[in-house]
């Protein structure tokens, strides 16, 4: 992709988010979702806090239909591709397909809060946090975890 | 003085038709443009307000230890920043940080910081189980341990907690600062909750998608599992508390004002009694 536009979406409205610090120059935009706004029946004080966050942002602001928006912002500049955050609400994987029938999007990964070295099981907090805690503190000190076994271990 | 967020107008090409305006002379006039883009959006704005130079402030004034020791506590050092994390205004990396580096500057121990940290880590925990569930959050993860049906439980909010005009001072008083204000103390979300779904026998999903209009930092994995908890359909057993637990996590600042406090108070019994009365058909726990 040489020429992106950047898609904002409401999980990432900081300067740590990837698409923005790898592409500082390219266009931004944020769309408000006019669909979810309407069926959720959002109050004014989440859109208005949606909106001061973004004030902060070098973002250009729309509303309406996310995918139709992020297309139309993309032809705008003339872009051959859109650049995105990682998002976790399902809606994102939905939107994210809309435009990708019609422009390539390249999905970036935020810096995870911790690294767990194999899946946990997530039926309890206990049996994550038995495995995030010591990690998350142990930043290479004592209280790191057992290194996986190597080969000549055995 | 200058509204801020006329000054910090960045590098944004010219409006073009249907691009959303970025300058307002201060918060009132951005509340009335807010007003008409948005008509089908009820209320007015929080008082707590958006953007990273709000949310750095909040950051740099967390206490880590004081949290630790009063979190449960309505007037407790909880950090309200909430809706900067859910929105990623800060990101919980950074959160991380800031409290290491508050645990390095105030060279307390480790355990100084441990519950800060293991409340970050339920935000990423439910993140996790939103990424492995999907909308399955809305559904019940497990049966209820309440006695009562799915069924049984109501379709709808009743206009009295809608208006926070039940007359109990606690759950009106919560009610009007979740819609006042857009953010609730954990605890009191705890109690509302439970009000919703063991009091007044609504289904989860409901009161999970009353809190998701209002809420800053409504975040459906968050919310809903919560809800969830306080339900029993993803923990052992139902969350309820009394009114010696409220009052004195609340320095007894509704029931003092209270018209129920002196008879007709529905949390005024022992645990083995709230059990008792509100789930009688759940069997010992
Ligand atoms: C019924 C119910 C609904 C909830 N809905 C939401 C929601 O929509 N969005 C949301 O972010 N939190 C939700 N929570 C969790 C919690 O109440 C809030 O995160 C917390 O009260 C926010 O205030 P704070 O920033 O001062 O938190 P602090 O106690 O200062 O904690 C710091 C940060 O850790 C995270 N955190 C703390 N406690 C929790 C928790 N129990 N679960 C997840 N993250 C946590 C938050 O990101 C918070 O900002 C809900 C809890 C309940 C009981």
């Amino acid at each position: 992709m040489l020429r992106p536009v950047l898609w904002i979406h409401d999980e990432a409205l900081g300067p740590t988010n990837p698409s923005l610090v790898a592409h500082r120059e390219a266009p931004a935009l944020f769309v408000f979702d006019r669909e979810l706004i309407e069926t959720q029946r959002l109050s004014l004080k989440r859109l208005g806090f949606l909106y001061e966050s973004l004030l902060e942002l070098p973002v250009t602001l729309r509303h309406g239909d996310v995918a139709q928006e992020v297309l139309s912002f993309a032809s705008r500049h003339g872009a051959d591709g859109v650049v995105t955050s990682a998002g976790v609400d399902p809606r994102f994987g939905l939107l994210r397909e809309q435009i990708a029938a019609h422009l390539p999007v390249q999905v970036l990964e935020p810096e995870p809060f911790v690294v767990l070295p194999e899946p946990v099981d997530l039926r309890r907090f206990s049996r994550y946090w038995r495995r995030a805690e010591p990690v998350l503190w142990g930043r290479g000190s004592a209280a790191a975890p057992p290194a996986p076994a190597r080969l000549w271990d055995r | 003085m200058q509204w801020a967020g006329a000054l910090r107008m960045q590098s944004v090409d010219s409006l073009l038709p249907g691009d959303l305006p970025r300058q307002f002379a201060n918060r009132d006039e951005m509340a009335a443009i807010l007003r008409q883009l948005f008509p089908e959006a009820p209320g007015g704005l929080s008082p707590m307000q958006g953007g990273r130079r709000a949310a750095e402030k909040a950051l740099a004034g967390i206490d880590p230890a004081a949290y630790g020791r009063n979190r449960n506590h309505l007037g407790g050092a909880v950090t309200r920043l909430s809706p900067h994390i859910r929105h990623g205004v800060l990101s919980l990396v950074e959160v991380r940080e800031a409290v290491f580096d508050w645990l390095e500057r105030s060279k307390q121990p480790k355990a100084a910081a441990q519950k800060l940290i293991s409340e970050l880590g339920w935000r990423d925990y439910w993140q996790r189980l939103w990424r492995q569930l999907g909308d399955g959050i809305w559904r019940d993860q497990e049966p209820l341990k309440t006695g009562h049906s799915s069924a049984s439980y109501a379709a709808e909010l009743p206009a009295d907690l809608l208006s926070a005009h039940t007359g109990l001072a606690c759950m009106d008083g919560f009610a009007s600062e979740l819609i006042l204000t857009g953010w609730l103390h954990n605890h009191a979300r705890m109690w509302l909750a439970a009000y919703v779904v063991h009091w007044r026998r609504i289904q989860w999903q409901v009161g999970a998608r009353w809190f998701l209009q209002h809420l800053l930092d409504g975040d459906p994995a968050s919310n809903n599992l919560s809800w969830q908890w306080v339900a029993s359909s993803f923990s052992s057993k139902p969350y309820v508390f009394n009114r010696e637990n409220l009052e004195r996590f609340s320095s007894g600042r509704f029931c003092r004002d209270c018209a129920l406090a002196g008879a007709g108070c529905p949390f005024e019994a022992s645990y083995e009694q709230l059990q008792a009365d509100l789930f009688p058909g759940a069997g010992p726990c």
